[in-house]
């Protein structure tokens, strides 16, 4: 059964060089007749793509080919220029969060507003929060304010939200390894568990032996486009083959 | 088939924005308040001393206009005032949610607007526990009557109408253009000016008062103070005039922010 269909897809966005992030500027240069239209940028060309259910996929290449593009393409952040994408199940974005909590309010009440960012109901959150706490070591830390935690902490507390998710389908956009090694080898298992129940994982990442081992199926991209789709010994020796 | 599918599908929709509109608030409403509700009151803290201070200033001059009653300017000057704070703090903080929020919206999937809609919801909160009790008080005493009371809640919800359409256009604008607060700032000072907080109407040259009424805020303002003020039953033309107005805004704010919300991805 395919989860995961794209045909024909392709994005243009705006360069970053273009970027007139100005009011005054933009005015001014109306003004001046020097105006001119954002230029725009092909960023994935003509994707086509099937995942059929339970698939491990990696997906390699060079800096700036496409590779996060595509995974944020799937999940539905970005909506392609032209071409069809079609995803049947839940998308869960395994992603970094220590960044993004609020430091101002509690362990508690970040754990809410994440879980119900990432699309679980309140009340799931409020069954899973002891659960979150717990594997995160911070049960005695519930009502402190972020911002009164280690940076370990935080990223550990992340790194627990992030993966209580059950999805169908799971993103991966580089592999998470945080806090100290008792914690590195408790969250590695974590990820692990993910590849033995039957969702369907894409990952993005440069570490090509973790790519080796954990994909059976992998996706060379270059320059926006799919280069190669298939056994991961070939796709990684025509990647580096490429440099 | 197809069509029980995508009613369930908008329901879930639905229950998602009302879940993510929930937890936003509530992280604006604590962080503001840091656990103390207290908080709250200190809200009211500025129109009250602009009250006094225009009071001060101007009282004895515009009594006159004011049936020559000191205390009738000054609940003039405070029901304007009330109108004017939400404005412009409902809709800063609206201006810079879609931009704040650009790392989480490049991470997850969310509803785009929920972010602005948020902010104006805290501010709603902000209100009900706050100014609004002082009004419905002033209001009850001027006109002796619970319907003047109730009626308070239409020139209300068209504040509410505008500042979430103008609350759209300014968050989506702020995405282009990141020099906007400086020029916002700029806007909200007209638009205070514009309307006749602490000055009376008819001050105004005749040549000039016809630009005033394009000030989406005086319709309000002029509602509200007939119904807190008058002592008199609710004029209903006035709240029509101001609901139009909100429901004017608010259309354009959502047409706009729709329009070039797919463009926002490529700049945050």
């Amino acid at each position: 059964m395919e989860v995961i269909r794209l045909d024909q897809v392709s994005l243009w966005r705006r360069t970053q060089e273009e970027f007139s992030y100005d009011l005054k500027k933009t005015l001014l240069s109306l003004i001046e007749g020097k105006y001119r239209q954002p230029a725009k940028k092909l960023v994935l060309d003509q994707i086509n793509l099937v995942i059929e259910k339970g698939e491990k996929i990696g997906i390699i290449g060079a800096n700036g080919s496409g590779k996060s593009t595509l995974l944020k393409i799937i999940c539905g952040i970005l909506q392609p220029t032209s071409g069809k994408v079609r995803v049947f199940g839940q998308i869960a974005p395994l992603i970094e969060l220590g960044g993004g909590f609020d430091p101002e309010i509690s362990v508690m009440d970040n754990i809410m507003l994440y879980g119900v960012l990432l699309g679980f109901s309140r009340n799931e959150m409020k069954q899973r929060a002891y659960a979150i706490l717990e594997f995160a070591e911070l049960q005695d830390y519930q009502l402190v304010p972020v911002k009164g935690l280690s940076s370990g902490m935080v990223a550990r507390l992340g790194f627990a939200i992030a993966t209580e998710v059950k999805p169908d389908i799971l993103i991966l956009d580089e592999v998470l390894s945080v806090g100290d090694e008792n914690f590195k080898n408790k969250s590695q298992q974590r990820i692990e568990n993910f590849w033995n129940i039957d969702a369907t994982v894409l990952v993005v990442s440069h570490d090509l032996n973790f790519i080796k081992q954990s994909c059976k199926k992998v996706i060379w991209m270059e320059k926006g486009a799919i280069r190669f789709v298939g056994d991961g010994d070939e796709a990684i020796k025509l990647y580096l083959n490429t440099n | 088939m197809t069509l029980s599918i995508q009613k369930s599908l908008t329901w879930l929709q639905v229950r998602r924005y009302w879940e993510l509109l929930h937890v936003l608030v509530m992280r604006n409403l604590k962080v503001r308040y840091r656990g103390s509700l207290l908080g709250v009151y200190w809200s009211l803290l500025n129109p009250l001393i602009m009250t006094a201070l225009y009071s001060a200033i101007f009282g004895t001059t515009f009594a006159s206009y004011y049936g020559n009653s000191i205390l009738n300017y000054v609940l003039a000057a405070f029901t304007a005032l009330v109108v004017i704070n939400f404005f412009s703090a409902s809709t800063s903080q609206a201006l810079s949610s879609v931009v704040g929020n650009g790392a989480l919206l490049n991470k997850i999937r969310l509803p785009v607007s929920v972010f602005p809609v948020s902010m104006i919801v805290a501010n709603i909160f902000q209100f009900a526990v706050g100014a609004f009790p002082l009004l419905a008080a002033i209001t009850l005493i001027n006109s002796k009557n619970l319907v003047n009371v109730l009626a308070l809640l239409f020139p209300f919800l068209s504040l509410v109408l505008v500042c979430t359409g103008i609350g759209f256009l300014v968050s989506a604008l702020y995405v282009f253009f990141r020099d906007l607060p400086y020029f916002y700032e700029l806007v909200i000072f007209i638009l205070w000016i514009t309307s006749p907080v602490f000055y009376p109407a008819a001050i105004v040259p005749s040549q000039v008062k016809p630009f005033l009424a394009l000030n989406p805020l005086s319709p309000i303002i002029e509602s509200l103070r007939q119904i807190t003020l008058s002592g008199n039953l609710p004029d209903f033309s006035l709240i029509w005039g101001a609901l139009l107005s909100g429901i004017i805004i608010l259309s354009l704010g959502w047409v706009c922010f729709n329009m070039w919300r797919h463009k926002f991805m490529d700049l945050l």
